[in-house]
């Protein structure tokens, strides 16, 4: 740290003034810790943000050493939500962010459930607990893209299994249907088998997040409703769900944002951006933005109603 | 629990009722049973779970043990019949393994100090050394962790472009440095809730001693902060590891720069283009790189080699990390 040369200089005044100075040496302090990300944070965020935002507005032609910028209104917009159909996915953006949007729907409240219940159970005492909590983390370390891109070509793969016929050995589907089950529960069940593999790998840094918010709850109010005779079933209402509720939208928040950062929105965007569309990406990314913050709009008003997330001990 | 309880005048003590005691027998057992009940469920449950987590992996790796004519055996499933390492051989080739490795290593190490070095003392000023406004500033780090990349990224790249940094692994130094790299929001929150929950005794007692702010975070706090640190480091690092995102915005992958994900990307797209430009055909016959099935296997080997340094990484980090981050209180 180069700063070292003037924290010397500061403290012959601090040992005098010690009182005064303190706070004062705090705010230096503050400014220099946060400089480089202040600076970052206008260079890289701010200007960016509202120069894309004046981008979606133009349509760019590249040229040899400047940008040609054309004045078009909204009709990037206009064209992201109508016309477009992408030439890698040859999916169109509007159907991927209506796909996206059921998706979140979907998903999430299955995601917040299933690692709430992952996390108090991996929180338990058992034989191998080490070993399986380190298998949990493992879709956290290989959640990519570009390996799912290569297991992506495994598609064939799979196909030839399947045609071996030991791909399926029953098809659970077919066997709910028989059972008369209405067909939308049974597409639910199966899509949520299917997506398995996905809800675990994105369920990763959430069941994370629950196991530490699980664990700096005091043990003592676990051992005095053990004395009162409560079962375990008792103890997760009563103890653990409350304690654990403010959480839970910080973890919504990380999922959405994952569930939007890996969905095939933003491969979209991504695709357009490299092809050079630039005017319209901009406008798909605004598009995607104001999504994102509408979902977390109604997730506020949605945790405000139910009151999640206040604290649950009134002081 | 009713236990019926009968008190003794005479001997002035409480005695349990026959019939009462028979009951705590039952209760007894019926608690046992629930218990193993619960450990047998848990146990499948769990089993099953990892076993999904894992059987990718177990799977890519018989594949890419199995001689590349195996492919062309439609007997050999699961376990291959002539076991070789040619696969991962070829599919070194098409990464161009070492380069590509060592490039990886040096782009994911360098961003992953410059992360946890903006990160940690962008999340200390906002938890210890507040002053008016640093809420609404913080208020800002919230909104780039929900605003997404793709939003910012054409704007960054014309940025860089001017100031003629496009197409190195500079770029990523830059945005790593000044806190904007891949998800730093997220790692700022987890050092600011971290630091405000440290004792606030720990920072008096070193400014009765006359510590300087400086040195209180160097040499008080940093040192018990080590949970958030590995925790933080090892998400930077394989976040980073794992991008293809500013990877290919930024151009960071070329001949001479190659990394093992843009590398992974391009060859999966076309493996058979991947394999012919690197000459990795002539090492085989017509016979077998003509079926999709090998390429396809190929390609997957790839993708093993991409994820093994990690899971060879995170087999000696994981108990640290796993316990790390109960301690470190995340969420406060």
């Amino acid at each position: 740290m180069q700063d070292t040369a003037s924290n010397k200089q500061l403290n012959p005044n601090g040992k005098k003034k010690f009182e005064m100075t303190y706070k004062r040496q705090k705010l230096l302090w503050a400014v220099v810790f946060l400089l480089p990300w202040f600076i970052g944070l206008l260079l890289l965020f701010i200007v960016p943000f509202f120069q894309s935002l004046n981008y979606s507005f133009y349509k760019l032609t590249p040229q040899v050493g400047s940008i040609l910028f054309e004045h078009v209104g909204f009709d990037n917009y206009l064209y992201a939500l109508n016309q477009h159909v992408s030439t890698s996915t040859s999916t169109s953006f509007s159907v991927e962010m209506i796909n996206t949007m059921t998706d979140v729907a979907f998903n999430l409240p299955v995601l917040l459930i299933f690692s709430l219940f992952m996390a108090v159970l991996l929180n338990m005492k058992f034989k191998g607990r080490a070993i399986v909590r380190a298998i949990f983390f493992v879709p956290v370390i290989l959640n990519s893209a570009a390996v799912a891109s290569a297991l992506g070509g495994g598609s064939i793969m799979t196909e030839i299994l399947e045609q071996q016929g030991i791909g399926q050995i029953f098809d659970l589907h077919f066997f709910l249907l028989q059972t008369g089950i209405p067909e939308f529960m049974v597409n639910f069940v199966v899509g949520l088998i299917d997506r398995i593999y996905d809800i675990l790998s994105l369920s990763g840094v959430p069941i994370l997040l629950f196991l530490a918010s699980i664990q700096s709850i005091p043990k003592h109010l676990y051992e005095a409703a053990k004395i009162e005779g409560a079962t375990g079933y008792e103890t997760f209402w009563l103890i653990t769900l409350p304690n654990v509720s403010p959480h839970i939208l910080t973890v919504v928040v990380y999922a959405l944002v994952d569930t939007f950062l890996t969905s095939p929105v933003s491969g979209i965007i991504q695709h357009e951006l490299n092809t050079q569309n630039w005017g319209l990406s901009s406008a798909m990314a605004w598009i995607y933005v104001l999504f994102i913050l509408g979902t977390l709009l109604v997730v506020f008003l949605l945790a405000k109603i139910f009151k999640v997330g206040g604290s649950h001990y009134e002081h | 629990m009713n236990i019926k309880i009968t008190a003794d005048r005479t001997l002035g003590k409480l005695t349990l009722v026959e019939a009462a005691k028979e009951h705590g027998k039952q209760l007894r057992r019926i608690r046992k049973f629930q218990s193993i009940l619960l450990s047998v469920l848990r146990g499948l449950l769990l089993g099953g779970l990892c076993f999904i987590i894992l059987y990718p992996v177990i799977q890519q790796v018989l594949l890419g043990l199995r001689a590349p004519i195996d492919s062309n055996d439609p007997s050999v499933i699961w376990i291959p019949k002539n076991w070789s390492l040619q696969n991962f051989e070829l599919a070194a080739i098409v990464l161009d393994y070492w380069n590509s490795l060592v490039n990886t290593f040096k782009l994911s190490g360098i961003s992953m100090v410059l992360q946890v070095a903006s990160t940690a003392l962008a999340g200390y000023a906002f938890s210890r050394l507040k002053f008016r406004g640093s809420n609404i500033l913080f208020f800002f780090v919230i909104l780039t962790i929900i605003i997404p990349p793709q939003a910012l990224s054409l704007a960054q790249y014309l940025y860089f472009r001017e100031i003629g940094i496009v197409g190195s692994e500079n770029a990523i130094y830059l945005m790593s440095g000044l806190g904007q790299g891949i998800r730093s929001g997220i790692f700022i929150y987890i050092f600011r809730s971290f630091f405000q929950g440290l004792p606030k005794e720990l920072e008096e007692a070193a400014q009765v001693d006359g510590a300087s702010v400086f040195r209180i975070f160097w040499n008080v706090m940093l040192p018990n902060a080590r949970g958030a640190i590995v925790t933080v480091g090892l998400f930077a690092f394989v976040w980073q590891w794992n991008d293809t995102y500013y990877a290919s915005i930024f151009n960071i992958s070329s001949e001479a720069f190659p990394i093992l994900t843009m590398r992974l990307v391009n060859a999966a797209e076309n493996v058979y283009a991947a394999l012919f430009y690197t000459g990795g055909l002539s090492l085989i016959g017509q016979d077998v790189w003509s079926n999709p099935m090998f390429l396809a296997t190929i390609s997957n080997v790839a993708a093993l080699l991409m994820m093994l340094p990690l899971l060879i990484m995170y087999l000696f980090v994981q108990r640290q990390f796993v316990e790390s981050i109960e301690r470190t209180g995340i969420v406060g």
